[in-house]
């Protein structure tokens, strides 16, 4: 599948997966997540001049996914809403394995985290975008770009720790 | 050679060039605490791709198809307010398809106070996030993975192929012991794929190769929740072998 002789819409299609992915990591539940990835898309759509064929479709997106969410975010704060993780994080059964558990202890503690460090873990940690692409995203340098993973990653685990101590 | 916290993350995430990552290799080898702190970074990956990696893998909402292939721009909070409208009864927060989990899940690589021991350098090494954070396996691992016979009497080497099948979705999966892990494999193009690590609990008398005759029971749900029939037999497997993996 070339990106010259595939269609925009298919090729947006086809991302979708990984721009659900990201918008769950960003957002704190999966509605709000799947809203912010439709608007993206249509914003995507509706800018395609913008759009340079050979460039990467995925980090265009994800740089318009992440615009919409600092807006609506902002929005939020205006208009007061009251704006917080969902309490219980995602049900699963009660039996389920610890590693579930440790599944939803790390959601949790990610949703915790300040907005720059849950969309630079979503694009690095969870998409695996390289850091160059992350930081175009980002329309950050590639030195603020690590710095900020770095302390993403140790906010998150201590995070981790502190929940760690809390349960045991 | 002093290396920064940052520099150790990228050598974990994989982004150092060539001449950096021989240097930092160089130094993990002569000092544990920056292998330490190398694990950490990578269990801090493994850990949150575990979480929300398996994401990808659930089924696309319809409208957001069908958005792919419409240029209408709405608000976020209109799109929200129309949605609660229709549908009265709050849709309940469920992931119906926790099989389908076992996708991404790295188990016992906790870094963090979260608790479990380490993995011994080499398995981390071994594999490490590829395209889209997936674990990919090189090196040793990928070597046995290609080439070894679950069946050939005694395998030698850091790395013993368990069991190989042919998984649900179609191409081959097959179960491995490193070191103190063990983890599934499938075939994906031209590399071998590790939905799942997990470590090999420790025997009673401490000693690992004791214990690693027994998969971790997280990687044998995953086997059943993947296999399509019966596991290869000898024959099989080396037709599959043959064959380079492909079906």
């Amino acid at each position: 599948m070339t990106s010259a002789a595939t269609s925009l819409p298919t090729q947006i299609a086809a991302l979708l997966p990984r721009l659900r992915r990201f918008a769950r990591t960003i957002t704190f539940n999966r509605e709000d997540a799947d809203d912010l990835v439709q608007l993206a898309v249509e914003r995507a759509l509706n800018r395609s001049t913008q759009w340079e064929p050979g460039t990467r479709l995925d980090s265009w997106i994800f740089r318009i996914m992440k615009n919409a969410w600092i807006d609506e975010v902002r929005a939020r704060m205006r208009r007061d809403t009251v704006f917080a993780p969902e309490q219980a994080g995602e049900h699963v059964g009660d039996d389920f394995a610890e590693a579930h558990q440790q599944r939803m202890a790390i959601q949790k503690a990610v949703s915790l985290l300040s907005e720059d460090h849950r969309i630079v873990i979503g694009l690095v940690l969870v998409d695996g975008l390289p850091y160059k692409e992350a930081a175009e995203v980002l329309e950050i340098p590639m030195g603020t770009l690590t710095s900020r993973l770095a302390r993403a990653r140790e906010a998150l685990q201590g995070l981790l720790s502190d929940q760690a101590r809390n349960v045991s | 050679m002093k290396f920064s916290d940052e520099t150790l993350m990228a050598y974990a995430d994989g982004e150092l060039d060539p001449a950096t990552r021989t240097a930092v290799e160089r130094a993990i080898r002569a000092d544990p605490s920056l292998a330490a702190k190398v694990r950490q970074h990578a269990a801090t990956r493994s850990n949150v791709f575990a979480a929300f990696g398996p994401i990808a893998d659930e089924p696309v909402p319809p409208r957001l198809s069908a958005a792919a292939h419409s240029g209408k721009v709405i608000q976020l909070h209109t799109a929200r307010t129309a949605r609660a409208e229709a549908s009265q009864e709050k849709r309940r927060w469920s992931w119906p398809e926790w099989g389908g989990i076992a996708a991404a899940l790295i188990v016992g690589v906790v870094a963090g106070g979260m608790g479990v021991g380490s993995m011994q350098d080499d398995v981390q090494l071994a594999a490490t996030a590829g395209a889209g954070g997936m674990l990919v396996a090189h090196g040793e691992l990928a070597d046995a993975l290609s080439n070894r016979l679950a069946g050939a009497a005694g395998q030698s080497g850091p790395v013993r192929v368990g069991v190989s099948f042919e998984a649900k979705g179609g191409g081959y999966c097959r179960s491995f012991m490193m070191g103190t892990a063990a983890g599934l494999a499938c075939r994906n193009g031209a590399e071998w794929r590790v939905p799942l690590m997990a470590e090999a609990s420790k025997g009673a008398s401490g000693d690992y190769r004791q214990a690693a005759s027994e998969m971790p029971p997280q990687v044998l749900d995953a086997i059943d929740a993947r296999m399509s029939g019966q596991t290869l037999d000898a024959k099989a497997e080396e037709a599959a072998r043959e064959r380079g993996w492909k079906r």
